[in-house]
Formats: C-alpha cells, sequence, structure tokens
C-alpha cells in the first residue's frame, strides 16, 4: 500500500504549506483591514458589529459541528448564558465589562461541562438534546428570582457602551476566536478531533483519547459564543430571556456556517459575511417576508448547495485542499 | 383517589392522545425516510389555521375539519415529499441534513402563517352542546371529549392500516431494514412518499384536534409540539410507532400530573428533563423495544 497515494515531495509539501500560509495572511489582512475601515469610511456600525458577531459565532460552531461532527442545535444555550452572565456580573456586582466578558466565557465552558454526558450522543440524538437542553436553560434563568435575573423584564446593564467600543470589543473577540480556530486546524488537537469525528475507534487505536479530544473541542465550540452573548448585551444594554435565547440565534448561525462551508476555517467567515450582506441589500427591503425568506434560503442552502461556498469549492478542485485555511 | 388526581389523569390521558398522534406520525417518518421533522409543530399548528379558517370562512364545525385537513395535508405532503426529499439523499449525510432543512421548512412555515393570520393566538370560537361531559367523577369538555375519540379512532385505524394492510406491512418492513425491502421488490420511494404524506396527514388533524383541546394557538407556538414530538419519538425509541403511541400518552399523563403537584414553571421543565434523562439512560426508548422490533 506504500504507492496507494502518490506521496508529495519535501519540496511540494513546503511549497503547499507557504501558499497556505500566505493565503491564511491574506485573509487575515484582508478582514482585519475591511473591519477597522468600516469607523473611518463611516460605515454602518451595527451592521458590522452584527456582521462580526455572527463570523465569531459561526467559526465556534464550526468547531462544533465541522471539526468535531456534533450539530448543537440548541448553540444558543452558550449565547443567553453568557449574555446573563455579563449583565448580572456587571448589573448586580459592579464587575468591569473587560472582566466580565472573559468570566461569561467561562461560564460557557462550565455549561458545556454539565452537558459532557450528551457527547455520548451522536446524529440526531444529539441534536435533539442539545435543543432540549437550551430550552431547560431559558426556563431555568426565566424562573430564578427577579432580584438575580430581572423577571421578564429582562435586566437593564445601566452602563450603556460607546457603539465604537463594542465594534472594537467585538472585532477582538472575532480576532481571538479565529486566531483559535486556524491553530485549531493545523493543531494535533485539531487533526485528532477529525480523526475521531471520521472514525472514532480507528483514532481510539491509533492512541488519542477520544473522549477528551472531544471535550477539548466542545469547550472551545462553548467558550465563544457565550462572550458573543456577553458583548451583545454590553452593546444592546439590555438583556431578556426571550432575545436571549431566540432560536433565530441558533437559526442564524448554524446557517451562516453551512454556506460557507463546515469543516473550513475560511467557511463560517465567508459563509457569514456573505449571508450577512444578502439580508443587508435583498432581504431587509422585504421586512415583513424576511422570515419567509430566512426559512427558504435555508432550505435552498441544503438542497443545493449543502457543502457550502468552501465546501462545494474544494469538492470542484480537491488539490486546493492544500492551500486553503 | 382525590379528584384532582383523576382530573389529572383522564386530561393526561386526553391530551396524551394528541401527543400520541405527534409520535406516531414523526416516527413513522423517522422510521421510514431517517428525517427527524423538525417542521412537525408548524405543520401541526398549519391544521389549526385550516380549521380556523374554514371555521371563520364558511362556518364548518372543527369536528368537519379533521378528515378534510387529513387529505389536504396528505396531499400537501406527497407534493413536498418530492421536491424536498430525493435530493437529499445525495448529500454527506442526510440524516442531519434533513434535520436543517426541516429547521428551515418550519421557520418558512411559520412565517407564512405569520404572514397570512398576523401573530395573535386564535381559538376557534365553537362551543358544543353540552359544554361538558362527565367521564365517572370528572367533567372535561365535550370538545376534549370528542378529539380523545378522534384519537382512539385513528388509533385503531393506523393499527389496521399497519399490520393488516400490504402497503402498512411495507412501511413496518422499510422501518426494519430499509435495503432489504428493496430486494423484494418494493418501490422504496413510492413507499417513502406514502409515509411522507401520511405523517403529514396526521400533522394536519392532529392540528384540528389541537383547536379543540387547547385553548389557543398563534404561528409560533409550533415549536412547542415539535418538542414535545421529539419527547415521545425518544420515549418509544425512535421509529417505533406502537412505542410512540404509549409513551405519548404517558407523556401526557405524566405533564398533566406534574401541573398538578408542580408550579407550572417546573412542570414544563419535567418535559425536557424526562427527555434528556430517557437519552441518556436509555437510548433506546423507554421500553427499549427498538432492538427487538
Amino acid at each position: 500500500m506504500a504507492h496507494a497515494t502518490p506521496s508529495l515531495s519535501a519540496a511540494d509539501r513546503e511549497r503547499g504549506e507557504r501558499i497556505y500560509r500566505r493565503i491564511a495572511a491574506l485573509l487575515a489582512v484582508a478582514v482585519t483591514l475591511y473591519f477597522l475601515l468600516v469607523p473611518v469610511l463611516g460605515l454602518n456600525i451595527a451592521f458590522h458589529f452584527y456582521m462580526m458577531l455572527w463570523i465569531t459565532m459561526a467559526s465556534a460552531f464550526n468547531v462544533s459541528s465541522g471539526f468535531s461532527g456534533y450539530m448543537p442545535f440548541g448553540y444558543v444555550a452558550f449565547y443567553g448564558v453568557g449574555a446573563f452572565t455579563t449583565a448580572i456580573l456587571v448589573k448586580k456586582l459592579g464587575v468591569a465589562v473587560l472582566f466580565a466578558l472573559p468570566l461569561s466565557g467561562i461560564a460557557g465552558v462550565l455549561l458545556s461541562l454539565l452537558f459532557a454526558p450528551t457527547l455520548r450522543l451522536s446524529g440526531i440524538y444529539f441534536a435533539i438534546v442539545s435543543l432540549a437542553l437550551a430550552g431547560i436553560c431559558r426556563l431555568t434563568i426565566s424562573n430564578l428570582p427577579e432580584e438575580i435575573t430581572g423577571g421578564s423584564f429582562g435586566i437593564q446593564l445601566g452602563s450603556r457602551a460607546e457603539p465604537l467600543q463594542a465594534f472594537y470589543l467585538m472585532m477582538a473577540v472575532m480576532a481571538v476566536a479565529l486566531a483559535t480556530i486556524y491553530w485549531l486546524s493545523r493543531s494535533r488537537l485539531g487533526k485528532a478531533l477529525r480523526a475521531v469525528r471520521d472514525d472514532a475507534e480507528a483514532a481510539d487505536m491509533m492512541g488519542v483519547n477520544v473522549g477528551w479530544v472531544r471535550l477539548q473541542g466542545w469547550m472551545i465550540a462553548a467558550f465563544f459564543p457565550a462572550v458573543c452573548g456577553g458583548v451583545e448585551a454590553w452593546y444592546t444594554n439590555v438583556v431578556d430571556t426571550e432575545t436571549a435565547f431566540n432560536t433565530l440565534v441558533t437559526a442564524k448561525t448554524v446557517i451562516y456556517a453551512v454556506a460557507g462551508g463546515l469543516g473550513t476555517v475560511t467557511g463560517p467567515v465567508l459563509g457569514a459575511i456573505a449571508m450577512s450582506w444578502l439580508d443587508e441589500l435583498v432581504w431587509r427591503r422585504f421586512p415583513l417576508i424576511n422570515l419567509l425568506i430566512l426559512g427558504v434560503a435555508t432550505m435552498l442552502l441544503v438542497l443545493f448547495l449543502p457543502r457550502g461556498i468552501v465546501g462545494t469549492l474544494l469538492r470542484a478542485r480537491p488539490q486546493w485542499r492544500r492551500y486553503i485555511p | 383517589m382525590s379528584i384532582l388526581v383523576m382530573n389529572g389523569l383522564v386530561n393526561g390521558v386526553i391530551v396524551g392522545g394528541i401527543y400520541a398522534m405527534l409520535g406516531l406520525s414523526l416516527s413513522l417518518l423517522y422510521g421510514v425516510l431517517r428525517v427527524v421533522n423538525f417542521a412537525h409543530g408548524e405543520l401541526v399548528i398549519g391544521g389549526s389555521f385550516f380549521a380556523y379558517f374554514l371555521f371563520a370562512a364558511i362556518g364548518l364545525p372543527p369536528l368537519a375539519s379533521v378528515p378534510l385537513a387529513a387529505l389536504s395535508f396528505f396531499a400537501f405532503g406527497w407534493v413536498a415529499y418530492y421536491l424536498l426529499i430525493p435530493r437529499l439523499s445525495r448529500s454527506d449525510d442526510p440524516e442531519i441534513m434533513s434535520f436543517l432543512l426541516m429547521y428551515g421548512f418550519s421557520i418558512a412555515l411559520a412565517a407564512t402563517m405569520l404572514l397570512m393570520f398576523g401573530a395573535d393566538s386564535r381559538s376557534i370560537d365553537y362551543s358544543f352542546e353540552p359544554v361538558s361531559v362527565a367521564i365517572g367523577p370528572v367533567y372535561v369538555s365535550t370538545a376534549r371529549f370528542y378529539a380523545l375519540g378522534v384519537t382512539a379512532a385513528i388509533t385503531a385505524l393506523m393499527g389496521w392500516f399497519l399490520f393488516r394492510t400490504l402497503p402498512g406491512k411495507a412501511l413496518r418492513a422499510a422501518q426494519m431494514n430499509r435495503e432489504a425491502i428493496q430486494i423484494v421488490g418494493v418501490n422504496i420511494v413510492r413507499l417513502s412518499a406514502l409515509a411522507f404524506s401520511i405523517a403529514f396527514g396526521i400533522a394536519g388533524l392532529t392540528g384540528v384536534l389541537i383547536s379543540l383541546v387547547f385553548p389557543a394557538f398563534n404561528p409560533f407556538s409550533g415549536a412547542e409540539y415539535s418538542i414535545i414530538g421529539f419527547i415521545v419519538i425518544v420515549l418509544g425509541g425512535l421509529g417505533n410507532p406502537i412505542g410512540a403511541l404509549v409513551a405519548g400518552v404517558f407523556y401526557g399523563v405524566a405533564e398533566q400530573m406534574a401541573s398538578v403537584f408542580l408550579p407550572q414553571a417546573l412542570a414544563q421543565i419535567v418535559g425536557f428533563a424526562i427527555l434528556v434523562g430517557t437519552i441518556l439512560l436509555r437510548p433506546t426508548g423507554l421500553f427499549g423495544w427498538r432492538a427487538m422490533r
């Protein structure tokens, strides 16, 4: 079997590696420049704030769905818990926002540890349980005493962010998330995750600690949505269970990630950018049927572009897989 | 036994009959097609609006809407099957992609109902004569009583269909082994379309029953019923129609009992907790029938 796949020469591999790094650097610079120019050129801050939020959410979701093979349809649970953690820390305990955000991320990780037993489920079972767990989180928080979570009125943070501050903060969070995921896709852990996703038994035979690897991927996937929820809470200044646990958060995250293509670093980023623009340019003009279009677009996406933009491209040009992060 | 418990029991069975219908249709879909229908709740609410519309437009009583809803939704299912499902089998992971597809379908359906009927909660302003009937010491509304009758009739009908007719037997066979049944010459595409349409038809008539049993519905109450449906099919063992029927009644009784003894919010959590607990502890369903079906 030595010649089953033509092995690349060392020079070839190095060349591929160089191109890969160059493309990654180019994309990073392009994305950074684009968002840095938003305030300078006086573009719509709110629109781009949410674009970055969706990029981060979709990318983090990709760690779970693309790298690890778990589809958490209750992804909003992490987002909502993050939002409430930030709100409670800032409002009730007077913690500075910059400290509250990492703590929210940790709250997300703790929640993921609580949900860790569900990782032994797979496919549709995992998706359904995840959905139910998000429901439990929403019900639990909305039934906590009003002094803590503000009941049905939610919590007003009372220290409203300057839109620009929140914008830069979101940008920093996005940068950290993308750097983490880029690192992950290159790391031993990332390779192990993919190996476990494709064949857990074989990975186990090769000495991969399946449970631990899955858990690490799961914790990374939980950290960022929790932080996103916190930043958004700070940005809008108000948190309540209806918006913080809105299933549309999960819907958009999943759809944007799938639109770009799961399993690649660039996929969810491109997907989130493309869909955000599509949303802004086309759908916004028809506010009444916005939801309808979102649903129909999801169906069309699954039927005609199930691998997303990047996934379809890589299927047509498999040799590019070496070059595209 | 106190009257409260009796009350919970009777209403649990009535509500459970509805949940059993949800579970029956969902498990038929999953068993034959490996599709978990995320849009089931929205379809059900579509059935409620169907009855609402017919009553508002031509004064048709809800019970007369039951067969009409079943037939219309059956036809809708037939069309939807050929539009949606054949393409799906080409994707890498059809099972999870079907979940996503139906997710989109549910959003689209809810949005359509929102556009047509608005976001307000509706109820059908139709009352039976007499308003309530006595079952033993317990009084239930006549509407609920009829709903129970309809669910019992549908259960019997589906039982006869699944166990006594050739297409029904083919459906059960497809649940057991999708490949083998093609070897013996069954057209799996048409059979799947049949399962899909039956599931849609049952969803439609369940919606009419919901308009009888529950006080109100709005375009967004579908998600709740989808989740209850998921709970029921997981309890019954995915893809097992009989298990789903039993689990539906069981869950209905559990829910009504919980609402007798626990505060409202906690009763809701009980449902989710039953689901999570079952999946983690007994993934083959409460009765463990999946292995031996």
